[in-house]
């Protein structure tokens, strides 16, 4: 109702009919009555629109803010972190990356509201992206192999695996659930494997009447973990020994030269083995896509750590020989 | 004979159902096909895979059809006798048959029971972690931990540990140390040698680094920036001049004051860890903080405020030559313009000695050889550098004025005497004792061999003159002496004389002679930084002037000028600069006022001279230049 209240023209009691219209021989055209249009509004709003970038205005303010100072409030480059814009900019630095290590806390409780989870997520983005202007003008683009250019680079990795991340969220959701969408529907993670287990029952059932050269075959098959694999073979989608493959491929060459009979239990064997390949396919790109989404954060959470301890490091050195 | 067989399947629930069935006949078969005694359904099962024969007894034969191997107690094996007492297990693919003797009916009993799932998708698994990428790579959480922990450990506490280890020890070896992770740069060329030992410098943990640290080794050039005061010390009168800081320094200092790091420190200037090149030079602001209104705090000082070379700098004072006290010259810091005058004592005319028609030209053109120019004379005829190049000697009569305006006055054989310079007495006495030790010209007409007028009353009259000259021959020395001292004479020329002198010099008095051998006591100038321009560049009014009263010094203004070339720190210029040279305080000033040439000088000589090793040239701090007063 609140939203017919806010269309232009509803907001002053019911509309108007002919029956209640005060002149019903009037000349003019019969006004069109407006058509109201159903609109499908998405709630959803992903934490990088999230109130229409609000942390997106502040990150960029905050960058173009220390890189207004940087250049233009006359401190000598030579100075390192000393000078009060160095020091300014190092403690922002190292309060932002504190503030923005806490959303690993700030995750696991799910609150709505301006602090919500997503406000606090658009603000880690687009926070973390101002620390990297940040944190590069404090260091004066001064770099040596010391704590604190490896600070620097640790907060680089952080920030660019995070980059990553961002990226991953944004574009692959979307590939995942196309992969996972098939004539028959969606299908849940615990569907694919039962859809193998059960193609697997299959072929053990129709590979029964087999010769044990063929049988040995479709059991390298049944023998293969689909879950099997390096991270190089996750991360890739690539399978270059998949044994389901293989049996498909060595039983169709060795029945080429056999005669076609009727009833050939390998005919029903090799449509399984098809089967169960575009299964393992499907559910092989379905694990690529979790590994990239995964994958950022096993750089990300443990170079933030390293990060710590490095930033740590560089504090207490800088007021250890002070 | 016959066999028992159990076959063994689980429920959903994990439930066993046992079917047993009876097999007549000695022999039975065991395979995937479905005709067999025992059927198997598993791939890795031959369709006829092994034979069980009874041999009677107690003993079992088993037997493979196809040589296809079995497993009998875990060992692979194509035939084998059992003994059916012991009892057996046997493995064929998935299933496991376990042989027995009935206990009702002593008949072998054999057991399958399947082992492995189906297939390998088949078996149990947690679908939360299979999707994941759990165990195929080190978990966030033991990674994080062991990259943090790495890197407290290499570069906290192994830091912290090497400065410990070496807290209270002299020197450290040379050798890496953990703390040279915490460098956050290269100690500048004056300090690369102490670039292993952080503690050289950080003495203590927590303590901004002080001036005791610099103070070990910078005992003779660290001079006070000024002398105390009866009733103010120089640090008081500092803070005075500062001012108490305000709006943004205000801040600094409370910070900088909260976290230990006090003010006026040596590295509040010379600040370290910028590069492996010279120490940067101090930035003017550290100057013209207080100097630039300085008036405004210090209301006693008598310096002039000054601020940016190119637009607030004071007019330069040169300490000129005064006057004299008795013989000792009197120094007064006069500023620089057309009405300074220097009482020297003595007379010079730069234009007509510098001049390429006159005379003195002639002269040069004719001795050639003896001047470095052969057209006219140049300034470096006499005056002459001194050996660090930044000043010039005094002129001397002996090595510069001599060689034209000679003291000569006898000759004896082929030695000329000449008078002493310097010693009016000398003069004095040299010439009446010419003149007493010598005579006139004896004339040819008094010699024997000479022809004569005939009669005696010529040659009388010669005796008597010649009688009356040698008479009257020593007061000739009086003339010589009045002729030496007057205005015209070979000391008029140059001195000024008068009379009122000690009867030893015949009443004359030569007046001092002073030259000023640093004209800027308070800031520096070194010629040497000059050399690719010619002198009258800078000393303009030199092919003008003829009295030697006149300071031909530069100014800051005008024809020759500093301000010619120099410009401010930022490059500010009141007048228009061709070929601008940024000057900041430090180029001519010294913080420290050694005296010396100023930090930033002594740097220059360094950076033109990167020698190594022997062969570098060493530059120590100068011995303040003594104000020579040469007479």
């Amino acid at each position: 109702m609140a939203t017919l209240l806010s269309e232009p023209g509803l907001e002053t009691g019911p509309a108007e009919t002919a029956a209640t219209a005060a002149a019903t021989t009037t000349t003019a055209a019969p006004r069109r009555t407006r058509k109201i249009s159903r609109e499908r509004v998405s709630a959803h709003d992903g934490f990088l629109t999230h109130a229409s970038g609000r942390w997106a205005k502040v990150g960029g303010t905050l960058a173009l803010l220390s890189l207004g100072l940087y250049l233009f409030a006359g401190v000598s480059a030579a100075h390192f972190g000393g000078s009060w814009l160095g020091y300014s900019l190092g403690t922002i630095g190292a309060l932002l990356i504190v503030w923005l290590t806490m959303l690993g806390m700030r995750k696991r409780a799910i609150t709505p509201g301006r602090w919500s989870l997503k406000a606090w997520t658009s603000a880690h983005v687009y926070l973390g992206l101002a620390l990297l202007v940040v944190g590069t003008l404090h260091s004066g683009f001064n770099f040596a192999w010391n704590v604190h250019t490896l600070a620097w680079a640790l907060m680089l990795l952080v920030i660019a695996s995070g980059m990553f991340g961002v990226w991953a969220y944004a574009v692959l959701p979307r590939a995942l659930s196309d992969n996972r969408f098939d004539a028959g529907g969606a299908i849940t993670e615990k569907q694919m494997i039962e859809a193998l287990r059960s193609l697997d029952r299959q072929l053990h059932e129709a590979a029964q009447p087999l010769a044990p050269d063929d049988a040995a075959l479709v059991e390298t098959s049944l023998d293969e973990d689909p879950f099997a694999g390096s991270l190089v073979a996750r991360v890739s989608g690539s399978y270059p020994n998949c044994a389901t493959r293989r049996a498909a491929r060595q039983l169709r060459e060795a029945r080429a030269f056999r005669p076609r009979t009727a009833g050939d239990p390998l005919d029903k064997v090799d449509s399984l083995l098809a089967r169960k390949e575009a299964m393992l396919g499907r559910m092989r790109r379905h694990l690529k896509l979790k590994a990239w989404l995964q994958l950022w954060l096993y750089v990300h959470v443990p170079m933030t750590f390293a990060l710590l301890a490095a930033l740590s490091a560089h504090i207490v050195s800088v007021f250890f020989y002070w | 004979m016959s066999f028992i067989v159990r076959q063994i399947a689980l429920k959903a629930s994990g439930e066993e159902i046992v079917r047993t069935a009876r097999v007549e006949g000695d022999t039975l078969t065991i395979g995937r096909d479905a005709a067999c005694e025992i059927h198997l359904p598993d791939l890795a099962v031959d369709p006829r895979h092994a034979r069980v024969r009874s041999s009677g007894g107690n003993t079992l034969t088993i037997e493979s059809i196809a040589n296809q191997p079995f497993e009998v107690n875990g060992r692979s094996t194509v035939r084998r006798e059992l003994n059916l007492a012991a009892g057996a297990e046997l493995g064929f693919g998935g299933y496991r048959l376990t042989l027995a003797r009935d206990d009702a009916s002593g008949l072998p009993e054999i057991t399958v029971r399947r082992i492995e799932a189906v297939s390998e998708s088949a078996e149990d698994r947690d679908l939360g972690t299979a999707y994941t990428l759990k165990g195929l790579l080190p978990g966030k959480r033991v990674s994080a931990w062991g990259f943090a922990l790495l890197v407290l450990l290499s570069c906290l506490a192994w830091p912290v540990w090497s400065y410990m280890q070496f807290d209270h020890a002299k020197t450290r070896p040379a050798q890496f140390h953990g703390d040279e992770l915490w460098s956050p740069g290269k100690l500048s060329q004056a300090h690369q040698q102490l670039g292993r030992d952080c503690q050289a410098c950080h003495t203590q943990a927590f303590v901004a680094v002080r001036d005791n640290a610099c103070l070990t080794c910078h005992t003779q050039d660290a001079h006070q920036h000024i002398a105390d005061r009866p009733g103010q010390t120089a640090a008081q009168r500092l803070t005075l001049a500062r001012g108490a800081p305000a709006g943004m320094a205000k801040f600094q200092r409370a910070v900088a004051d909260a976290f230990n790091r006090p003010a006026g420190r040596c590295t509040d200037c010379h600040t370290e860890h910028e590069g492996s090149g010279p120490m940067p030079a101090t930035q003017q602001r550290f100057c013209t903080d207080c100097h630039a209104a300085m008036k405004e705090r210090l209301k006693d000082t008598k310096l002039a405020d000054a601020g940016d070379f190119g637009t607030s700098h004071p007019v330069l004072q040169a300490s000129l030559v005064s006057g004299f006290d008795g013989t000792t010259p009197r120094f007064t810091r006069t500023a620089l313009g057309p009405a300074a005058r220097e009482e020297g004592g003595l007379k010079f005319t730069h234009a007509q000695h510098l001049s390429a028609t006159n005379g003195v030209a002639q002269m040069v053109r004719r001795r050639v050889g003896n001047f470095k120019a052969s057209g006219a004379l140049g300034c470096g005829d006499c005056h002459v550098a001194d050996p660090s190049g930044t000043r010039f000697e005094p002129v001397r009569m002996e090595t510069a004025c001599q060689s034209c305006h000679s003291l000569t006055f006898d000759q004896i054989g082929g030695t000329f005497r000449t008078l002493r310079h310097g010693e009016p007495a000398m003069v004095v006495a040299d010439l009446r004792a010419f003149y007493r030790s010598t005579g006139p010209a004896r004339p040819a007409s008094l010699g024997g061999l000479a022809r004569r007028v005939p009669g005696d009353a010529a040659r009388q009259s010669d005796a008597r003159d010649y009688a009356r000259a040698v008479h009257f021959y020593p007061a000739r020395a009086d003339q010589a002496i009045a002729a030496v001292f007057s205005p015209s004479g070979a000391c008029g020329d140059c001195h000024q004389i008068t009379r009122g002198g000690p009867a030893a010099s015949a009443g004359f008095a030569v007046q001092p002679v002073a030259q000023s051998s640093r004209y800027f006591t308070k800031g520096w100038f070194t010629h040497d930084r000059h050399r690719q321009t010619p002198c009258a560049e800078c000393h303009v009014g030199v092919t003008r002037s003829n009295d030697a009263r006149e300071v031909l010094i530069p100014g800051l203004d005008g024809a020759g000028g500093c301000r010619t070339c120099h410009v401010g720190e930022g490059g500010a210029h009141i007048a228009r600069v061709d070929h601008p040279v940024a000057s900041t305080c430090a180029m001519c000033h010294d913080f420290h006022a050694a005296g010396g040439a100023p930090w930033a000088a002594r740097k220059a000589e360094t950076r033109r001279a990167p020698l190594a090793g022997a062969d570098r040239r060493r530059v120590p701090a100068p011995a303040p230049a003594p104000r020579v007063a040469e007479r």
